[in-house]
């Protein structure tokens, strides 16, 4: 009777044994928290990190199952954010401040780009930007409602030089207006198009100089990661590991000895950019993303935000002061560290 | 005159039947001569060979003395542009307006010609229709229900004028009516369906004209011929 | 038949806004997301007037874009109806040309033409030119046999009073056709304006967008109804006078 028993007993715990086994490999097997991620724009050398923190591993590393979404200019990640589409998105400074002045309840939880990428290219061989005002007489691409309009802008009000003094031109996604020479001036994000419509420029033989706003005074912050209020507040620990994971894969991926690894990656991703483009805009977006070893990648500029929230004021893009501040949120950065 | 058709078959674009095959018939003089049968069994298509609208058919066509062949049906319409005198003013040659006068008033259309085409009655568009037919230049005239939805009394009318009109044209008259075409037409084709051989057979009629009588003995006698042959 | 048109239109505009505010107001939306009643009144007296005109330009380009290719593609219907190799060579050509998504063919036509009057008016042009080509294709190879019999067995017919048959006769479905393409014309030439013109209303939309603010989209959304309305509306009366006008008076004379 009492070998039955024990018999029994054995058995008993040898089902248990065998039911917590296999329920730890399936949670093992199976992050549990599922977010989305939107991005800003489609799949380039500017999202290596977001990326890299897919493929290799970091996202699942942190107990995250993330489903990495292509942005556009049709797509908003601080509307999907609302209406819980996404958990987690890419926004440039402007689309924040926006948001935030009609009560959107978006939070920044880390900034990618320390250097705003966007600046203006031009011929040096037919002109020269030492300052500003050497674009009076000249032909200015802007992207009418983009944030390169209110950038330029702003570095044209800073010389008080009006639109008598330039001719402002409305840019469209094909650049035969510049190639032609009907504009002297063209914005490009320097880290993509910088060099792509810069190498035919020299494979005409033309020199090639940059206008770059942060050079004279203007920081107007790019792209940056959001989250919402909502989710900071309910789900904290899932937003301090989605920013720790997504940093960690940040730094690695412009780590210098997995250079290899992130050009693969951008490959699988980028196809239609050659292998040479793609090590290059590689290079420059590291320098924008981490300008010096000692900047740590996501911090927050607060004052190059509070510059950017003045600028859009003063341009009267928003009614009154937003008080950007108040949408930024270092503690899981602080956290992550 | 002759009207000479010689072994005549005819089939559907993909069908596997013929809708009639060697058939002949010939035509010496003009008056009406009826084309009879059930629905289905090629009138109307052996009238649009006659009349060079259907091309894919075997055999041969002889005519002698025969310039223009016309064919009338009775769903034709007139165009909603203008009313139905202007139309009919305008498709009338200068030499036919005397005739015209006489047709309208008996077809009994005097009272159509301010209107519009599509607010008369089926019996008055089909007497318009034919009116503007009989205005042309031709020698033989195909009439498929040419006066459908017509009352007895007026068709009788219509078709006595005709006959005293135009003597020298040949009017092949297709018709469901029996009583009609065995007492206005001067012979009846009779199409007999299919596998009925020969495919059909000729019935001669009482061919009235205006100012003759009919005794109802031998009217009675074609229509059983008619029965018989059908 | 114009007050119909500007109810319906504003009936349905009610109706989305309306869906608009309820879902804004069912799941608590800020105004970044859906604009609330005050933003939209506040939004629209900042650019209505600027929104008009944009609009009027807009509306004019597809105008004269919408003329352009009822005409011509009058004229091609018309070549095309024939059973004869040049005919079936151009019907085949319509049908293949309309398959090329004219958003694809836009940015070409921006290279080539550049970005002002001639770029938007093509391819508004060309957005409803296919849509009617096919229609009066349609219409004018295909016999008004009852009426077209007598003028052909009797030797009339000439290949005008072939046209004006089929067009007297299937002139609801024109009239349907040009007035249903001119909704194309309008959406060619905003997409146009979208895509790389910089004028219109489609340009205004892109800048809206740009910044996100649905308020105005919402007031773009609007004119372009209300104007588009207005010309169809017209479209149908004039095409209802035109019939009027060709028809004979029911019982009158002439």
């Amino acid at each position: 009777m009492a070998k039955t028993a024990k018999t029994y007993c054995g058995l008993a715990g040898l089902c248990v044994f065998i039911l917590i086994v296999c329920s730890s490999i399936a949670m093992a097997a199976d992050p549990s928290v599922e977010v989305t991620y939107r991005l800003k724009w489609l799949f380039n050398t500017s999202v290596v990190g977001d990326l890299y923190a897919k493929d290799y591993g970091f996202f699942d590393k942190a107990g995250l199952s993330v489903t990495i979404k292509e942005g556009g200019p049709e797509r908003d990640a601080i509307k999907e954010l609302e209406l819980g589409y996404a958990q987690f998105g890419v926004a440039s400074a402007d689309q924040v401040i926006r948001a935030r002045s009609k009560g959107a309840p978006v939070v920044v939880i880390a900034q990618l780009f320390q250097v705003n990428p966007l600046q203006w290219i031009y011929r040096a061989d037919t002109m020269t930007v030492k300052n500003i005002s050497d674009l009076k007489g000249r032909t200015v691409g802007i992207t009418y409602g983009g944030n390169d309009e209110t950038i330029m802008r702003t570095l044209l009000a800073k010389e008080n030089i009006t639109e008598q003094d330039v001719k402002l031109f409305s840019v469209r996604y094909d650049y035969t207006p510049f190639y032609q020479k009907k504009v002297d001036i063209w914005p490009v994000y320097r880290n993509s198009q910088g060099i792509t419509v810069g190498d035919k420029l020299r494979a005409e033989g033309e020199e090639i100089g940059f206008l770059d706003p942060a050079g004279f005074g203007v920081k107007f912050v790019a792209n940056s990661v959001v989250t919402s209020e909502k989710m900071l507040k309910e789900r904290p620990e899932v937003v301090k590991a989605f920013v720790t994971a997504l940093i960690q894969a940040w730094e690695a991926s412009l780590s210098p000895e997995n250079e290899q690894k992130a050009l693969k990656l951008l490959e699988k991703y980028d196809k239609d950019t050659t292998a040479d483009v793609r090590k290059r805009q590689l290079a420059l977006t590291a320098g924008f993303v981490k300008p010096s070893p000692g900047v740590r990648i996501g911090t927050i500029d607060l004052s190059a935000w509070k510059q950017t929230e003045d600028i859009m004021l003063k341009l009267k893009q928003i009614p009154e002061p937003v008080k950007v501040e108040k949408a930024i949120n270092s503690s899981m950065m602080e956290k992550s560290k | 005159m002759l009207l000479k058709l010689d072994n005549i078959s005819f089939k559907y674009p993909n069908a596997e039947t013929h809708v009639f095959e060697g058939l002949s018939h010939h035509i010496d003089e003009p008056g009406f001569h009826a084309l009879f049968g059930p629905s289905g069994v090629g009138k109307t298509s052996f009238a649009k060979i006659l009349c060079n609208e259907i091309k894919a058919f075997t055999g041969q066509i002889h005519t002698e003395d025969i310039e223009t062949i016309l064919y009338s049906y009775n769903l034709e319409r007139l165009p909603g542009w203008s009313n139905v005198g202007d139309h009919i003013a305008k498709i009338t040659p200068p030499s036919h307006v005397e005739k015209s006068e006489v047709l309208v008033e008996c077809f009994g259309i005097e009272k159509c010609l301010n209107r519009r085409f599509a607010e008369l009655s089926l019996g008055q568009q089909n007497r318009v229709n034919l009116l503007r037919y009989l205005l042309q230049d031709f020698n033989v005239l195909i009439m498929d229900e040419s006066l459908a939805n017509v009352d007895e009394l007026t068709r009788e009318k219509i078709i006595l004028k005709v006959k005293e009109m135009f003597p020298d044209i040949i009017f092949l008259y297709i018709s469901h009516n029996i009583v009609e075409v065995s007492k206005f037409c001067r012979q009846i084709l009779v199409f007999r369906s299919i596998p009925k051989n020969p495919q059909t057979l000729l019935v001669k009629g009482q061919d009235l004209a205006m100012g003759q009588t009919l005794t109802k003995k031998d009217h009675e006698l074609t229509m059983l011929e008619i029965m018989n042959a059908s | 038949m114009l007050h119909r048109r500007l109810y319906q239109f504003l009936i349905i505009y009610s109706l989305g806004l309306s869906g608009l505010f309820l879902i804004k107001y069912t799941l608590n939306l800020s105004n970044y997301v859906i604009p609330g009643p005050a933003n939209l009144w506040a939004t629209c007296r900042e650019v209505w007037l600027r929104y008009f005109f944009d609009t009027g330009d807009t509306l004019a380009v597809a105008i004269i874009g919408h003329i352009t290719s009822t005409c011509l593609a009058i004229f091609v219907g018309i070549v095309g109806r024939q059973a004869t190799w040049v005919g079936s060579f151009v019907k085949v050509a319509a049908y293949n040309v309309q398959a090329y998504p004219i958003v694809a063919l836009a940015p070409i036509i921006f290279i080539l033409l550049g970005d002002g009057f001639i770029s938007r008016l093509l391819i508004a042009a060309m957005i409803c030119y296919f849509p009617i080509l096919l229609s009066v294709l349609g219409i004018m190879a295909e016999p008004v046999v009852d009426i077209e019999h007598f003028y052909r067995i009797t030797g009339r017919m000439r290949w005008q009073l072939e046209i004006k048959i089929r067009a007297f006769e299937n002139m609801n479905k024109l009239i349907t056709v040009i007035a249903g393409s001119a909704t194309l014309a309008m959406a060619g030439t905003i997409v146009a304006e979208f895509i790389a013109a910089n004028a219109g209303i489609g340009y205004s939309i892109r800048i809206a967008l740009y910044q996100s603010d649905l308020s105005k989209i919402l007031i773009a959304l609007f004119l372009i109804g209300l104007s588009l309305s207005v010309y169809q509306g017209l479209l149908e009366f004039s095409g209802y006078l035109a019939k009027k006008k060709w028809e004979v008076p029911k019982g009158g004379i002439v």
